[in-house]
């Protein structure tokens, strides 16, 4: 290391005064024109953030999204050299601080993480299938698309205009999302829990359609007659048009 | 020791980018001979970037342009991602790998944006002692881009000494940014010219062009959001007659990006300025 203290100080004092808006003085510096670094760098933050959390920003007023994006910046030292994946830090900043924005807003936490996940499911690395499913739908091996997420939510952040959410609707929501292979877009579809544990069972290996209803029915201590047999094949066969499964 | 790549014609670029990739592409509109990306915004992404990413690279010939290596933070470099960038850059086949002489992360925080160095000796030291260890761990050269700046701080020399210096000890190459210097100079009041004359131009293996906006009577910001204005031209012009060598050059649009037709009327602009400082002393028979 061959910084001395002072160029590493004024380094630091520059780049806190990025962060935080608090300018201590640093020789040599214009006083005029410093203020530009400042707004650059914050609006990088925040035109990532703003992008990434479009449904927050349009819950929040402006004020809170301001304060808190402010908040973070300052008091969180961002770790990822790429910028696009910076908003996942936002959503463990916001966890792990639990600001009162989150008592006046209970499912915002679960709002950001829906959001991020889209992002997160958008850019992922791509997976390959090890399998591929062809021929008659009640016989041949159903293969889940891996490039899917199963998530769980008490709030309806997926379903429900943010603005309209309130603590009546807490409950059980469950959903799949997933990457279309062609188009690369993201999906998302609500489950029911029997529907959730059917897909888990199913990202665990490529099984058949009666394999899969038998074995997620007896999960649930159930005994599965002609009508469960007829959902799963309506399911399925939705989920192979929208290339859930393969 | 470092082995100095083969060009051929590939000679005028341009920074791809999402915002135009799909009609780039899809279109004959646009036709650079190479393609700059940033590692930072490819490594790791699937889908269907990853697509659009692959077409171009199919295409064209890549130049690789770093953001977050911060080769003048006094935090340690990030040799994780570095790595990244290594497998990246061996990956994709890419001709070059830049970066800029600046910080973007200081007390263990990214900034995600270019901060002065402080103009000092230690920070000479720290640079070149980093650029070394960066050069060895890549096992290619790399080149540093004089970056835009609006306050100086804590100088113990010029900026012109200061890039002298760090070119003087360590073995890179120097990506020379005409507009950045232009910027700079409007900024900090000298000519952009001398500066140059004060370049050490043999170690200049990239060029770098592109827009920027003055937000007021004694500042200009560096943001790659508006077309290259006469002066930069005619600063590339110089530059390009000194140089008296073919070097690629790459036009920078971030922002605010225009039609095509637009962006490939400033290719045909920069080619014939090259044309125009070369052929007579290279081709002169042909
Ligand atoms: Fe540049």
């Amino acid at each position: 290391m061959q910084l001395l203290e002072t160029t590493r100080s004024h380094q630091s004092n520059l780049a806190t005064y990025c962060r935080t808006g608090e300018y201590t003085s640093i020789p040599g510096v214009n006083e005029k024109h410093v203020h530009h670094y400042r707004r650059l760098v914050y609006n990088v933050i925040d035109d990532t953030l703003r992008s990434a959390f479009p449904l927050t920003v349009n819950l929040l007023k402006s004020k809170e999204w301001n304060d808190t994006v402010q908040r973070f910046f300052s008091e969180h030292p961002c770790q990822s050299p790429q910028v696009w994946t910076m908003p996942k830090e936002f959503y463990t900043y916001l966890d792990e601080t639990q600001p009162k924005l989150l008592k006046k807003y209970p499912f915002l936490l679960e709002l950001i993480w829906f959001e991020w996940l889209e992002v997160e499911l958008y850019m992922m690395p791509d997976k390959e299938s090890e399998f591929d499913g062809k021929g008659e739908l009640e016989t041949d091996l159903l293969v889940i698309n891996p490039e899917h997420i199963l998530q769980s939510f008490t709030y309806p952040v997926h379903l429900k205009n943010a603005k309209f959410i309130t603590v009546t609707d807490k409950g059980n929501y469950f959903l799949v999302m997933h990457r279309l292979p062609e188009s690369g877009k993201v999906e998302f579809t609500d489950l029911s829990p029997f529907l959730v544990r059917m897909l888990e069972l199913l990202s665990e290996q490529p099984s058949t359609s009666d394999d899969l209803t038998s074995r997620t029915a007896a999960d649930f201590s159930m005994v599965p007659d002609q009508e469960l047999t007829d959902q799963v094949q309506v399911f399925i066969a939705r989920m192979k048009e929208k290339k859930l499964i393969l | 020791m470092w082995r100095r790549q083969m060009w051929g014609e590939l000679m005028t670029g341009i920074g791809f980018r999402k915002d135009f990739a799909e009609e780039f592409l899809n279109s004959e509109i646009l036709l650079p001979d190479f393609i700059e990306v940033a590692p930072e915004n490819w490594i790791g992404v699937g889908g269907y970037w990853k697509k659009q990413f692959q077409q171009a690279l199919d295409r064209y010939p890549l130049f690789v342009h770093g953001l977050s290596l911060s080769i003048g933070s006094p935090d340690p470099l990030d040799l994780a991602f570095l790595k990244k960038v290594k497998t990246f850059l061996h990956d994709t086949g890419a001709r070059i790998y830049s970066e800029h002489l600046s910080y973007a992360k200081c007390d263990n925080a990214h900034l995600y944006d270019l901060l002065p160095i402080p103009f000092t000796r230690d920070a000479v030291k720290h640079v070149s002692e980093r650029v070394h260890q960066v050069q060895e761990l890549l096992q290619q050269k790399i080149a540093l881009e004089i970056v835009s700046y609006y306050t100086p701080v804590a100088p113990e020399m010029t900026e012109l000494e200061f890039i002298n210096e760090i070119l003087n000890t360590s073995d890179c190459d120097l990506l020379l940014d005409v507009n950045n210097i232009y910027v700079n100079s409007f900024n900090h009041k000298y000519d952009p010219y001398t500066f140059i004359d004060g370049l050490p131009l043999n170690r200049v293996s990239y060029i770098h062009m592109a827009g920027h906006q003055k937000v007021s009577d004694d500042l200009i910001i560096d943001t790659h959001g508006q077309a290259i204005i006469d002066p930069v031209y005619r600063l590339f012009d110089y530059a390009r007659s000194k140089l008296q060598r073919d070097v690629p050059v790459l036009l920078e649009r971030d922002f605010n990006i225009p039609e095509l037709k637009e962006l490939q009327e400033e290719l045909d602009h920069l080619r014939t300025i090259r044309k125009n400082a070369i052929y007579p002393k290279v081709y002169a028979t042909a």
